[in-house]
């Protein structure tokens, strides 16, 4: 069951680089980043998961041997992933706006004054 | 507890990054009210920055004598949380003389810059937020740099790409601020991404965050897994370093961010990309001895340095300009580096501290005559030398370092490398090393050229009438220009210095894996092993000089016993070659080669190629992503065949 999880986030981070690469839209590339990071966010999630395991909140003295828990360290890094993830979507949205009021459009290939 | 176990020296790492992000706090906390001093808008805030960045350097330099001449290697625990049942728990500063090394340059770098941005940001709206982005980016880098856990280098690269992003857009009406801090934007989070998303296939093979850990169990189990890892991780370090195929991000944001931060993205940022291939490629998969692992390296180096210099000879931009040698001079570092010779190691160390030295008085210059005439366009400026002397003089020493005019330093540093490079080809008899070291030496001629042209264009010719009333800067920006400019002297004449206490220590820190892993507290069976650096720097700064002098001399007899008369001679030809060119026959008009035209005719026979790269180069952020996402391909498969 989990190849399944590793195959759906790559599926979504390379899907994530297409949507970047392929759409003229500022906001479908802000759209792209989003899912290239949620399929970050899956791959980190699976690669901490046991099946059957439960949640791995425990005091000392519940904790035994025969315990079995998922990994909560991929969890703790999932948290970071998200927290930094909504702060890439809020800044590059920021930047879209203040581009769309001072270009007049949303389109890449428009907005180029940069370059060569 | 008592005092003085706080003042111990391994507690110093931590404190030099704490006390940045505490700057950061507290100039957030003084509001975003502007003070009414004309001269300091930031106020305070300014002087926080100042003093957190002092303290910052202070502490690294205090670690000098342990870490770089007594040769220890600081293991710290935060909280105190060390190994548990084998398996490192706690989250770990590890700081050897490789992090030192690297850690000093940016705290030095940081302080010039906070300096100078002092007087020159007074122009500026949003002062009080920019101290906090500063200190948040010099933290993060510093951070970067001290780590030994490599999620935590992932949250500090995107600490210091946040806060790049955010200084670059910041002065939003600065001339394509905003696109360039959305390209960099895009392309940096790819990086990012990447470079998490290497990490956690690291983590899922070895369940372990830390680096000596992770250095002890990948060489001997390499699987499909971790070789995907590796250029996950070697393309998210790249982005961070801006070399080929990143660069031209970094020519956008250079642009368009102010010169302290230009200081920072061109000195710091890219050294911690460098930073981050050299740990992921020679401490985690210890690629030391392996040939192909050191073309690719040598190889993208070269491909960096030649491509960005010929990038910058197109530019009309001042500070694009800058942006592209920057970008040139990393190549050679990766080019050094990528030899995995202890004297590769040595030269590309020196020249990557060269080039912060260098490139950051370079950009303060540049950003010194934003600051006077509000423009870095080349066509535009011109003869500043009779308004702005010492900045002439500040920015021809940058200039001079460069090129490699010995005695500054970077001919000590280009010297090593040439001399790397072919010591590695007579070693191995690959006449590929061989062709690095004419590709650094015509780089290095292009790059002379390159300034030549910057020099003549803005600082001698013509004096427009526009800027008449052109004053120096204010002494704080001249004194930032001139602590650079009297390292990047210090520097050139006594390399022996340099390569003892800093470069060497360094190199064999790269070479000794194994005592990075047991200092903290893992078994390794590698061997400690000390490089042979009886080659390097076999020079003589003042010789080179004289002979520079004499040639020089011998040039202007020739030139003056035959007569030679350039314009009444060439006049007829230059402007027909010219107008035929540029301005479809109009032959009649006559007018003079502008100083930021003066290679026209090497342009004119290149045009193909040039033509090819401004094309290239399109300015779309969908392309740039392209190029990222092939290097991506090409990386993954280039460490599958290989590794």
């Amino acid at each position: 069951m989990i190849t399944f999880n590793y195959i759906c986030s790559f599926f979504l981070i390379v899907l994530g680089f297409y949507t970047i690469v392929t759409k003229y839209n500022l906001v479908k590339t802000v759209i792209g980043m989003s899912i290239m990071d949620y399929g970050v966010n899956l791959l980190i999630i699976s690669v901490g998961y046991n099946p059957g395991g439960t949640a791995p909140i425990f005091t000392a003295g519940e904790l035994t041997k025969a315990s079995y828990f998922v990994d909560p360290i991929p969890q703790a890094l999932t948290l970071t992933s998200i927290v930094i993830g909504a702060c890439v979507t809020a800044m590059s949205m920021s930047l879209v706006i203040r581009m769309k009021e001072s270009y007049g459009t949303l389109d890449t290939r428009e907005i180029r004054r940069l370059r060569g | 507890m008592n005092l003085m176990n706080l003042m111990d020296y391994h507690h110093f790492p931590i404190y030099s990054i704490m006390v940045l992000f505490l700057g950061a706090f507290v100039v957030a906390a003084c509001g975003t009210k502007p003070s009414k001093n004309l001269k300091n808008p930031a106020g305070a805030r300014a002087w926080i920055a100042l003093l957190a960045t002092a303290l910052s350097l202070f502490f690294l330099i205090c670690l000098v004598k342990p870490v770089m001449l007594g040769g220890e290697i600081i293991a710290y625990w935060m909280g105190n949380r060390a190994i548990a049942g084998g398996y490192a728990i706690g989250i770990a500063l590890e700081v050897d003389a490789l992090s030192l090394f690297f850690g000093l340059l940016i705290a030095t770098a940081v302080f010039v810059s906070c300096l100078y941005s002092i007087r020159y940001m007074v122009h500026d709206d949003c002062v009080p937020q920019y101290y906090t982005l500063y200190c948040m980016l010099a933290g993060g880098v510093l951070g970067l740099v001290l780590s030994g856990d490599i999620f935590n280098m992932f949250v500090m690269v995107e600490i210091l790409t946040f806060a790049a992003v955010a200084l670059t857009a910041f002065r939003t009406k600065v001339y394509g601020a905003l696109e360039a801090a959305f390209k960099y934007l895009v392309v940096g989070c790819m990086g990012s991404t990447a470079i998490l998303a290497g990490v956690i296939m690291l983590y899922a093979q070895y369940h372990t965050l830390n680096l000596a850990q992770l250095a002890t169990l990948i060489p001997g189990s390499m699987n499909n897994a971790t070789k995907l890892a590796f250029a996950f991780l070697y393309i998210g370090f790249s982005t961070k370093a801006f070399i080929v195929p990143f660069h031209p991000l970094a020519a956008d944001a250079h642009g368009a961010a102010p010169a302290s931060i230009s200081v920072l993205i061109s000195g710091v940022l890219t050294k911690s990309g460098i930073y981050g291939i050299i740990r992921i490629t020679y401490f985690l998969f210890q690629t030391m001895g392996l040939g192909t692992m050191q073309f690719m390296l040598v190889f993208i180096g070269s491909v960096s340095m030649f491509v960005c210099v010929t990038m910058a000879l197109a530019q009309h931009d001042f500070k694009r300009l800058l942006a592209y040698h920057s970008i040139s001079q990393i190549g050679y570092v990766l080019a050094a580096v990528g030899l995995a010779s202890g004297l590769g190691f040595s030269a590309g160390l020196y020249h990557a501290m060269n080039h912060t030295l260098f490139k950051g008085l370079l950009f303060l210059a540049a950003g010194a005559v934003l600051h006077e005439t509000g423009t870095t366009d080349l066509g535009k400026l011109g003869g500043l030398s009779k308004k702005m002397p010492h900045t002439t003089v500040l920015f021809l020493v940058g200039a001079f370092s460069i090129s490699g005019v010995p005695p500054f330093n970077g001919f000590a540093s280009k010297w090593m490398i040439y001399q790397a490079t072919y010591q590695r080809a007579v070693e191995t008899g690959n006449i590929g090393f061989l062709a690095v070291t004419i590709v650094a030496l015509i780089t290095s001629v292009l790059t002379l050229a390159s300034f030549v042209k910057v020099t003549q264009s803005v600082f001698f010719g013509q004096l427009p009438a526009e800027y008449e009333n052109v004053k120096e800067v204010p002494f704080g920006m001249r004194l930032a220009m001139g602590i650079l400019a009297a390292l990047c002297i210090f520097t050139g004449l006594f390399p022996r210095l340099v390569t003892t206490y800093l470069t060497e220590p360094a190199a064999n820190a790269i070479l000794n894996v194994g005592s990075y892993i047991r200092s903290m507290g893992f078994k390794s069976e590698l061997i400690l092993q000390r490089a042979d650096f009886s080659q390097a720097g076999v020079w003589e700064p003042v010789s080179w000089l004289l002979i520079l002098c004499i040639a020089l001399l011998a040039v202007t007899i020739v030139a003056v016993a035959s007569k030679y008369d350039s314009v009444s001679e060439n006049r007829e030809k230059n402007v027909a070659a010219k107008y035929q060119l540029f301005y479809g026959g109009e032959e009649n008009v006559f007018s003079q080669v502008g100083g930021g035209d003066l290679f026209w005719g090497f342009k004119h026979n290149w045009r193909h190629y040039f033509g090819f790269m401004h094309e290239l180069h399109s300015g779309v952020v969908n392309d740039y992503a392209l190029w990222a996402v092939v290097a991506l391909a090409l990386a993954i498969s280039f460490m599958m065949i290989v590794l």
